[in-house]
């Protein structure tokens, strides 16, 4: 009896400990592959360990965009969601030791969403925001020994990007900001890059192109922590890679010299009446610099701009709405890559070597230039009426830029196209096809991203139709209705006839419109820097250039790792001769006596002869745009392109051409000017540029 | 240990010491010497059992310690002075006579329940029990794991008296074993220390089913606890965080930031030791702090992540020789009085270890009980060398009425 029971117990405890011992083997033996990922999983943190940025430096080596340390408080909201109270607490006290207010830190953290207000957090969710740039190291000392009052907020060097001249270059350089969900999902699907939760990456301009480049490898150290996030030890590391140096072909000087040339002019300009005794209003301007024998830009000029040290460490709400803000004339926008403005008679340069090629008009004929002419229905006027007696050479018309030939040009090309549309051919569209063989209407294929450089518009038939096929139902719909919300009779009566008028014929491609697009008019834009690449492409002998701004690669021991060239687009089709003659008659000597000279008086052209040809864009309800492109010298090899444009500012000889008075005098060093280049002749090879050197950091 | 004190042979019975290398003799007279007398085996597991839990111990408290900047080794010195106290009260406890622990038993029960009830009182409360009595200078009793001791010598001496020849107990001593209990389960329970009540259910019904009462009892017995469980959480008398932890337990990969954290740490905690362990002092786990209570109740993860399934399953089969040992005394013991005792250290630190490690390994839920010898805790500690002690007294008697 009693040995029965005893034997029960017995059995009890053997089956107990059997029971304990076999579940110790599963865990330990069985199910151990599990349990110790799990444990390397939350003992082991990932440290990035940022690669300082590469420099970008202009073409004689001198840094343009540079890298500096700072101190910086950054808050990991995902962790501070963990605290029983989310963290407000923590807010609190660091509200406290960094003297901002809990509710704006709260905001700064909180991740951007739909109907999150700004400031927001753009990057990752996962990711530690940083709240405070360049805070004291006592502050860095109080988080970092009070970690447990501080959960989730860590306070360590950082290295920021720093522009060492403001905002020199800005809208060509660009800038960096961090690293988003969608961007890292994306790395992750690619193959796990290296990109990091606390990446910085070129968001905008060259910084963005060239981001594999600068961006570096990031090493990362493998900390063992315990259970609150404290670093007990580092099991392994791989050092961080600096990122390489890019080398522009932008010239620190000459984008100086630009910048003030294109300032100074609209601050005159903005001082000075047109011919109704308004002030002009010129609100923006842009110059464009390049070298028309290798397609590399030397400067990119935009007024208004904007210093990108403002993105740095987080853009505020109220910095971001001013740089977008459209009565501010939008500063972030770069006037000379992204602006598109009615070219006016700068576009001539097309229209002439269309006419010249399609032998419309022969160089050696001789054609009338009249005050007035009928086109279509429409009677179009020369500049202000004014006409030239008799008859006058294509010099004489581009030297003097008279509208009235070009219309009559593209009249007789209209005609011709509309015959062979009857006969159902192909329009031949000589102007449109020229103009696209100059670059105009297609992105340039600047190395900036592709949404910052503006197409253009050329306007053809098919372009029309296009238009119309998506819009005509709205024209039908407004001239049905009559617009009953215009009080002013005789506008409502324009609009609606207007209305009636698209929809029955807004596919049709007028006249008129031929006409416009001869002078570079109506609805036919281009960008400054298109411009550019047209009249390289006429003195360089034809070529057409995908314009560079970088150019080349360095690694941080200053090797080249590759050189950055710009690639032929195209040659325009236009023979050698052709182009001499309007070169010839573009250039500022005595005897063409040219639109735009009068802004070079005084200019010593003997020493640089300067060609060019100025343009006077009417926008409608807007004062003119002034417009002024060149080329120097011209008397030889030209080695420079100067494209300058002020919004709103009248002739193309009274703002843009002094703009680029300024700048040939800076690079040629003239008037008693320091010349940028020596001898006037840019840097033909690659600096030689160390990283730690350049990028510092 | 020098157990030469002679327990009294007042009662007629013969002197426990014989003081034999005085007397030089070797040979069959070894059988009389007071090192044969002591279950070496008993002792020697207890002890090693003590010395790894001290090991442990140290490793566990270490980094918490330097990382609120104390002395990292304060707790392995506090487990050592606890276990120099407890080998004292195991050897008084081993060498009193074997009359006077029956005589005083009713006292240590009385004092036990006194102990409980002021818990209650001026008690403090860690961990949801109110369990506590701290006596100043960073000292606390846990009156609950004296009266673990009391509930055993009480049982076995109320059983041994009444019955009237010494090898069994009648059906009616059973309500009074149960009444007796009821006291010191009841007081526990208002703590409440759940954990604690479920050894004395163990050990009571293992004391009954050893003292030969009737089976219709212990199945009644056992009916009455289910239903008392089932009533329990059906009435909502358990409180919230001990609800929490049962669903915890069921559910163990519902929540691992909430009640589950316990449990899944420490699984993962036992897990990353594998077969060898990382070795004493290496546990990224324990280093980490990862693991709760770790010192205490989850002393066991320590033993799991460093020693490994090798030293892990070394503490098991060290409390399976303890255990062995105990039960083959209570099969040996001459009279009713020792079997009960030893069988009912035996179904307590049974219990006690299974529910402990049970808990870190997962299979039981987690209730707060300490792992006898090797978990950190002055009142346990102190209670479980009394046990030793117990057991080596009814050892040394058993061999006495050996020679009768």
């Amino acid at each position: 009896m009693t040995s029965i029971r005893l034997a029960v117990v017995r059995i009890l405890v053997v089956s107990m400990l059997l029971t304990l011992g076999a579940r110790l083997y599963f865990l330990q033996v069985l199910d151990q592959d599990k349990l110790v990922q799990t444990a390397n999983r939350q003992q082991t943190r990932e440290v990035v360990l940022a690669a300082p940025r590469g420099a970008v430096v202009d073409d004689r080596g001198r840094p343009l965009v540079t890298n500096r340390t700072s101190l910086v408080v950054s808050v990991n909201r995902s962790e501070l969601l963990t605290e029983p109270d989310k963290g407000a607490g923590v807010l609190q006290r660091l509200s406290k030791l960094i003297k901002v207010p809990a509710a704006e830190l709260e905001r700064r953290i909180t991740p951007c969403a739909r109907d999150v207000p700004r400031p927001c957090w753009n990057g990752s969710p996962y990711q530690p925001v940083p709240v405070v740039t360049d805070t004291t190291p006592s502050v860095v000392l109080t988080i970092a020994e009070r970690q447990e009052l501080y959960p989730g907020v860590r306070a360590e060097s950082q290295t920021l990007r720093q522009y060492p001249y403001g905002s020199l270059a800005a809208h060509s350089l660009g800038y960096t900001g961090p690293v988003n969900q969608d961007e890292l999902d994306a790395a992750e699907r690619a193959g796990g890059t290296d990109l990091h939760l606390n990446a910085q990456i070129g968001r905008s301009g060259l910084e963005k192109t060239y981001d594999a480049d600068l961006r570096g490898t990031d090493g990362v150290r493998y900390v063992t922590v315990d259970n609150r996030g404290t670093v007990l030890g580092t099991q392994r590391e791989t050092s961080p890679e600096r990122g390489n140096t890019l080398v522009t072909s932008l010239d620190r000087d000459v984008q100086k010299i630009a910048d003030k040339a294109l300032a100074t002019e609209i601050a005159k300009r903005r001082t000075q009446t047109d011919k109704e005794g308004r002030r002009y209003v010129a609100p923006s301007g842009a110059a464009v610099v390049m070298d028309p024998r290798t397609g590399r830009v030397i400067a990119l000029s935009t007024t208004p701009t904007y210093d990108p040290t403002v993105f740095v460490g987080g853009i505020s709400r109220a910095e971001l709405a001013r740089l977008t803000d459209g009565d501010a004339g939008t500063p972030l926008v770069s006037r000379a890559v992204s602006g598109q403005f009615a070219p006016g008679s700068t576009f001539k340069l097309s229209t002439t070597a269309a006419e010249v090629m399609s032998g419309r008009a022969p160089l050696n004929g001789r054609y009338a230039c009249p005050g007035t002419l009928q086109v279509g229905n429409r009677t179009k006027d020369n500049y202000e009426g004014i006409g030239i007696p008799g008859t006058i050479d294509l010099r004489i018309a581009l030297a003097k830029s008279c509208d009235t030939i070009y219309y009559a040009f593209a009249q007789t090309d209209w005609y011709s196209d509309e015959a062979r549309v009857e006969a159902g051919q192909k329009a031949a569209e000589t102007l449109q096809r020229m103009a696209r063989a100059f670059g105009f209407g297609r992105e340039p294929g600047l190395d900036v991203p592709s949404g910052e450089q503006t197409a253009g518009r050329i306007v053809d038939r098919g372009f029309k139709k296009a238009r119309w096929d998506a819009n005509k139902s709205t024209y039908c719909a407004d001239a049905r209705r009559g617009y009953p919300e215009v009080t002013d009779g005789s506008r409502r009566a324009f609009l609606t006839q207007l209305a009636a008028e698209n929809c029955s014929d807004g596919w049709r491609f007028r006249v008129g419109d031929a006409a416009d697009l001869s002078i570079g008019q109506g609805e036919t834009t281009v960008s400054p820097l298109q411009l550019a690449v047209a009249y390289s492409a006429l003195v360089n002998g034809g070529v057409v250039w995908e314009p560079r701004l970088g150019r080349a690669i360095l690694d941080p021991s200053g090797r080249v790792v590759r050189e950055i060239r710009p690639k032929v687009r195209g040659k325009v089709p236009v023979t050698a001769e052709v182009l001499n003659y309007i070169r010839a008659s573009l250039a500022f000597t005595p005897e063409n006596g040219a639109s735009g000279s009068a802004a070079f008086a005084g200019f010593p052209l003997d020493k640089v002869l300067i060609g060019g040809k100025t343009g006077t864009a009417e926008v409608f309800g807007k004062q003119d745009t002034s417009w002024f492109a060149s080329w120097a010298p011209a008397n030889g090899q030209a080695r420079y392109v100067v494209v300058a444009m002020v919004e709103q500012a009248g002739l193309g000889a009274q703002a843009a051409a002094p703009v680029t008075r300024a700048i040939y005098e800076g690079i040629f060093g003239l008037n008693g000017k320091k010349a940028a280049f020596p001898g006037g002749r840019a840097p033909t090879t690659v600096p030689k540029v160390t990283g730690d050197k350049a990028a510092g950091g | 240990m020098n157990v030469r004190v002679r327990p009294g042979g007042s009662r007629g019975l013969p002197p426990l010491g014989r003081a034999p290398l005085d007397r030089g003799l070797v040979g069959p007279r070894e059988r009389d010497s007071v090192w044969w007398r002591v279950d070496w085996v008993i002792l020697g597991s207890a002890l090693v059992l003590s010395g790894l839990g001290a090991l442990l111990i140290w490793s566990a408290t270490r980094p918490r310690l330097l990382d609120v900047g104390e002395d990292p080794d304060s707790y392995l010195q506090r487990h050592l002075l606890n276990l120099g106290i407890g080998l004292v009260l195991g050897t008084v406890f081993a060498v009193v006579d074997y009359r006077a622990l029956r005589a005083y038993a009713p006292l240590v029960y009385l004092a036990s329940c006194v102990g409980l009830v002021a818990v209650l009182l001026i008690g403090t409360t860690i961990n949801g029990a109110h369990s506590w009595i701290v006596i100043g200078g960073g000292f606390q009793i846990q009156p609950s794991e004296f009266a673990k001791v009391a509930l055993v010598v009480g049982m076995a001496v109320l059983l041994a008296e009444r019955s009237t020849q010494e090898h069994s107990s009648r059906g009616a001593d059973v309500p009074l074993v149960l009444a007796m209990a009821a006291v010191p389960l009841g007081l526990v329970m208002l703590q409440p220390d759940l954990g604690t009540a479920m050894v004395f259910v163990f050990t009571v019904l293992g004391v009954l089913l050893l003292s030969g009462a009737p089976v219709r009892w212990l199945f009644g017995l056992i009916a009455a606890g289910i239903v008392v469980i089932v009533a329990s959480i059906q009435l909502g008398v358990l409180k919230e965080y001990q609800l929490e932890r049962f669903r915890a337990f069921t559910d163990q990969d519902s929540d691992t930031l909430g009640a589950a954290y316990n449990i899944t740490q420490a699984r993962i905690a036992i897990g990353n030791g594998g077969l060898f362990g990382t070795g004493l002092f290496e546990g990224t786990q324990t280093n980490g702090k990862f693991v709760p209570e770790q010192q205490t109740d989850f002393v066991f993860t320590v033993a799991g992540e460093e020693l490994g399934l090798v030293g892990a399953g070394g503490i098991i089969v060290l409390f399976g020789l303890l255990l062995w040992r105990a039960l083959r005394l209570a099969g040996r013991s001459p009279d009713l009085f020792g079997r009960l005792v030893a069988g009912g250290v035996a179904c307590w630190f049974a219990f006690q270890t299974f529910v402990n490690i049970g808990m870190t390994l997962g299979i039981m839920p987690i209730t707060g009980l300490p792992l006898p010898f090797v978990s950190y805790g002055g009142s346990s500690m102190f209670a479980n060398w009394m046990a030793v002690g117990l057991l080596l007294n009814v050892h040394a008697r058993g061999l006495e009425t050996d020679r009768f």
